[in-house]
């Protein structure tokens, strides 16, 4: 068995212990009235409990992984002469130094992160505002009509003028019924494609298992 | 529904499933000619987008967003990465590597390894690039793409609002896009700014229409088969809800009006 082979099979057992754990652990009921279905879910729930616990620090380590990346690209940047990088760089020394000598004190990240967040949430306001003004160059069709029109009945319905109480209701309803719908009808597809996708690694058939 | 019977629901629904993946993909290596298949916006446009990056020498920006393998949004971590993997292949001969962005941290040795499979040994360690998540990400990949000036951007995973900014610095540069995010509020910025667009289960449909790969084409099918079940379940049990409220209704007219939805339903699919 080759190392892509191995790592199907691992896959494949780790997987299916999960799955089974998940759907079959704490449940006694699914084992009848019997003196030793409380135990025996409670084993079958063992498994999964642990292999979830060792995702979750697997996970918190991960982020080790993402600020060596963050440090590689950007001395790698540096050396082909963008500038920009040294600042980055330089801001995580700086903060890495007083984050160590000011003992975990967060009064940098109130004062800097905190203000460029708000001027990045801000200008994402306008990149919102221009993006809803170019759906009818981009979409000029009925459903970028629809985008539209539906927008601006939401966007007026909110207004708390009595005047627009018409248009309040009318908003109302879109939300309760036709966009519930649809938001509905998107995250039973996503479900679908997640079970799917899921089954494919389950069964090491996903590429990252199959070499 | 108690918890007991939504459990052996579930494991009906996921043995259910492994059967139909089995046999799909069995019949779909079978079966020699090319599945008809549901077209997808903007599939057509990426061989143009890769053939424009090869010619510019400029590379293409490839976005998992927040999707990180290991928490709830696996999956679609997962699907990114084959999609990413079928379009870095056909992009195998162009000079500059693709650049992946992740803010999921645990996402960036899954960027590394679809490089790695997909386009070809060498130093590619700093075209997966991890940025801090939400608006961070949003204004390092749009910082980024001034620099680095990608051919295009296709944005494949776990997005929020913030994609706006990604999107309008793209649009601002001439840069062609193409969004889809497992997020509600991501997937209606994707709809209102991205030059093409794929919605909900098309991201996960996306590999199969880039590649031709039997089993991802079985994938795809399975999903549309699904998705059929669900739609002709919910159908009827609709008209049986209205047979209830309006007593004119008989049952053979329930049944007609049934039969014309689904006759409808089915001439729009084969149409798309």
């Amino acid at each position: 068995m080759g190392p892509a082979g191995m790592a199907a099979f691992v896959a494949f057992v780790v997987g299916v212990t999960t799955i089974l754990s998940l759907l079959l652990g704490d449940n006694p009921a699914l084992f009848g009235a019997g003196p030793g279905s409380d135990e025996l879910a409670r084993r079958l729930a063992l498994p999964g409990d642990v292999l979830l616990r060792l995702v979750a620090i697997v996970i918190a380590v991960s982020i080790v992984i993402g600020i060596a990346n963050l440090l590689f690209v950007h001395v790698g940047r540096l050396a082909r002469g963008k500038i920009y990088s040294a600042v980055m760089l330089a801001s995580f020394a700086f903060t890495m130094y007083w984050s160590i000598t000011n003992k975990g004190d967060a009064s940098l990240l109130e004062a800097v992160q905190v203000p460029i967040e708000s001027a990045l949430a801000a200008l994402l306001f306008v990149s919102l505002a221009l993006g809803g003004s170019r759906v009818m160059q981009k979409r000029a069709d009925i459903w970028g009509l629809l985008f539209v029109a539906l927008v601006l009945i939401v966007l007026l319905g909110s207004l708390p003028l009595a005047e627009l109480a018409p248009v309040k209701a009318w908003s109302d309803w879109l939300m309760a019924i036709p966009v519930s719908a649809g938001a509905r009808a998107i995250l039973l597809g996503i479900a679908l494609g997640s079970v799917v996708a899921g089954v494919r690694a389950l069964l090491g058939q996903d590429r990252a298992y199959r070499g | 529904m108690d918890e007991t019977t939504v459990q052996v629901y579930s494991v009906l629904f996921v043995a259910i499933t492994v059967v139909l993946v089995y046999t799909a993909r069995f019949f779909g290596r079978r079966r020699a000619r090319r599945r008809m298949q549901r077209q997808l916006a903007g599939m057509d446009q990426i061989p143009q987008w890769i053939t424009q990056g090869i010619e510019s020498n400029l590379p293409l920006h490839l976005s998992f967003g927040a999707a990180g393998v290991g928490g709830d949004h696996t999956p679609a971590a997962l699907a990114g990465a084959e999609f990413f993997h079928h379009v870095i292949a056909r992009a195998n001969a162009s000079d500059m590597s693709p650049t992946v962005t992740m803010s999921a941290p645990a996402t960036v040795p899954l960027g590394h390894d679809v490089l790695r499979r997909a386009w070809r040994p060498g130093n590619t360690l700093s075209s997966v690039q991890w940025y801090p998540p939400d608006l961070a990400y949003a204004g390092a990949v749009a910082a980024s793409a001034a620099v680095e000036e990608p051919a295009a951007h296709i944005l494949a995973g776990r997005f929020g609002a913030e994609l706006a900014l990604m999107l309008d610095s793209a649009d601002q540069r001439g840069q062609p896009s193409l969004a889809v995010s497992e997020r509600l509020d991501g997937q209606a910025v994707a709809f209102a700014m991205a030059d093409h667009v794929l919605i909900g289960e098309e991201l996960f449909a996306a590999p199969s229409a880039v590649s031709e790969d039997e089993g991802g084409r079985a994938d795809a099918a399975i999903l549309d088969v699904w998705r059929g079940l669900i739609i002709l379940g919910a159908t009827v049990l609709l008209m049986l809800e209205f047979s209830k409220q309006l007593p004119l209704l008989s049952w053979p007219l329930v049944a007609v009006i049934a039969a014309v939805l689904i006759v409808l339903g089915a001439i729009t699919y084969r149409r798309r």
